[in-house]
């Protein structure tokens, strides 16, 4: 019989995933330069103009739910359309086809789109702040509250990419399932404008949890609800994590 | 040793009123080169999914060394290079990128995946493209690379769906040459599909024969062959304007309007050459049924 060498541990499946799913970058830099800085940018530069009035609060407002939108719904759509588009060009066969675990599969996707959108959000952080007048004053605590803002809309995106049935519905849910998220609670309008079924439900809103993070995390003062948000935050993103991995179409029989 | 055991395996996809696959059985020795032959839509890439796992069987069972595919989904990926008919999976690596992470990921070591990667850049012809983009390759390179990667991790058990597709006769020779050498050298089991049937001959040590989901005949070319009532094939070409009336008792086939093919039983041969006028005559190509003519045979039977 054929000599059977060991598969790869998981951290080294993850390491080499990881590594060619950043290769995405010699392709797709361009457009994620523009979705997670110049979109971001002028849409913060634009509310600001309305939110001036209302106060520094607002800004801040503005700023944390403009890096939000950057960070969440910018992932969300770039993850959706590169699952969408693995599933349908046949990238996803050629990983099946390895000894590899597909969970390790969905967090190097989820993981490389994290760190690929990571030089825009600094550069959203520096000019934004600067542009707004908003004074930064980082907590520890945002190391841990930047990747839990990312990873759930990002493990939405891909579960929307697993579940599409075509790249044009996959991207029209993606839109959609973005403005949803960013309409619910306040994300980037203050929660008194907005109207109360919103404001209801925002608190299970997972980009309102992470702009209310963020804002703490990032403005201050850190308050008792960072912890309700972190928690929302990682379980929400679990729950979506364990959705992508039972319905990503991978080998048949028992998946692994 | 059996490595591949396919039995009764039965495919419908939604909505199609002929099945991909109706009660498919067969088997692959350890160590042979086994080609799938057969028409566009005859169920040749859905059977070779089904023996590495990447799509379900409705009915019947894989086993791939006596275990069933689809019981442990790891299990064919563990032994087996799989190369896809079309796939952009790589096209964001390098040449040397997509053979060293396929390598790597499949369970070398970082010092043996590059080993591997340089062996195989060298053995595929790919040493000139290995900083380039997968992506900017032609067709056919592309294709060889698949089939590289397809190879590493020192991968001796093969399912290659249309491995010389797009390629140049040269590079369709090298692909020929290297399973082969595959074989000889490292005793690697070899599936592979192809519609490239006369070059396949060369190499395929048994056949199976699909045509609309039904697995025809499988067994070694020369075996089946004794099964055709026309064993040699003539193909004969006369000076423009010079055509010699052909007996229609042999069923001559028109190939242009100066070439025409036979396809004879032994003892008719004699007769033949008898009858035809060498004078009028600018090409003459005698040989035995082809893989192809099997093919043809099988089909037209069914």
């Amino acid at each position: 019989m054929s000599r059977r060498i060991s598969a790869q541990r998981f951290p080294i499946q993850l390491l080499d995933l990881v590594l060619i799913e950043l290769s995405n970058w010699r392709w797709s830099w361009r457009s994620i330069v523009v979705a997670s800085v110049f979109v971001p940018l002028f849409g913060m530069v634009g509310l600001s103009i309305y939110a001036r009035d209302l106060g520094q609060e607002a800004l801040n407002l503005v700023f944390s739910g403009s890096l939000v939108m950057a960070l969440m719904l910018g992932n969300l759509s770039h993850i959706q359309s590169h699952v969408v588009f693995m599933r349908f060009n046949g990238a996803l066969e050629y990983f099946a086809s390895l000894p590899i675990h597909k969970h390790a599969l969905t967090l190097a996707i989820i993981i490389a789109f994290f760190l690929l959108s990571l030089p825009g959000l600094v550069t959203l952080l520096v000019v934004g702040s600067a542009l707004l007048r908003v004074s930064l004053a980082p907590h520890p605590l945002l190391l841990v509250a930047i990747p839990l803002c990312v990873l759930p809309m990002s493990a939405v995106g891909a579960l929307i990419g697993v579940c599409a049935r075509s790249p044009q519905q996959g991207s029209s849910l993606s839109v959609l399932t973005a403005f949803l998220f960013a309409g619910i609670g306040p994300v980037l309008f203050p929660a008194e404008r907005l109207p109360e079924i919103l404001r209801l439900l925002g608190p299970v809103n997972p980009a309102a949890r992470a702009a209310s993070a963020l804002r703490q995390t990032l403005i201050g003062p850190l308050n008792e609800q960072i912890a309700p948000d972190l928690i929302v935050l990682l379980g929400f993103t679990a729950c979506v994590f364990l959705l992508v991995n039972s319905k990503l179409d991978w080998r048949a029989g028992h998946s692994l | 040793m059996i490595a591949w055991q396919i039995k009764n395996v039965v495919k419908r996809y939604p909505g199609q009123t002929v099945p991909a696959n109706n009660k498919i059985s067969f088997e692959v020795r350890e160590g042979e080169i086994f080609g799938l032959l057969g028409d566009n839509g005859a169920g040749k890439t859905t059977l070779i999914k089904q023996m590495v796992n990447l799509q379900a069987s409705d009915l019947g069972e894989i086993r791939l060394y006596g275990k069933p595919v689809s019981q442990n989904s790891a299990h064919a990926p563990s032994l087996v290079g799989y190369m896809p008919q079309e796939s952009h999976a790589l096209n964001h690596l390098t040449v040397e990128e997509a053979l060293y992470f396929s390598a790597h990921l499949r369970g070398l070591s970082r010092g043996d995946a590059l080993a591997e990667r340089d062996r195989l850049l060298k053995l595929w012809q790919l040493e000139d493209l290995r900083g380039h983009d997968s992506s900017r390759l032609s067709g056919g390179q592309r294709r060889l690379l698949r089939l590289a990667v397809a190879t590493a991790g020192d991968r001796k058990i093969l399912a290659l769906d249309e491995p010389t597709n797009d390629l140049d006769p040269q590079k369709r020779r090298l692909v020929w040459d290297l399973l082969r050498r595959l074989k000889e050298e490292r005793g690697a089991t070899i599936v592979f599909i192809t519609h490239d049937a006369l070059e396949a001959e060369k190499i395929i040590e048994r056949v199976g024969i699909m045509h609309r989901g039904e697995l025809l005949v499988t067994g070694a070319p020369h075996e089946l062959k004794r099964n055709l009532r026309h064993s040699v094939r003539l193909e004969i070409a006369f000076e423009p304007g010079q055509a010699q009336p052909l007996p229609d008792a042999l069923a001559p086939r028109k190939l242009t309007e100066t070439r025409w093919q036979l396809y004879l039983e032994r003892h008719e041969l004699g007769d033949v050459m008898d009858t035809l006028d060498i004078d009028r005559l600018v090409d003459l190509k005698l040989s035995s049924a082809t893989l192809e003519d099997l093919y043809f045979h099988y089909v037209a039977a069914n």
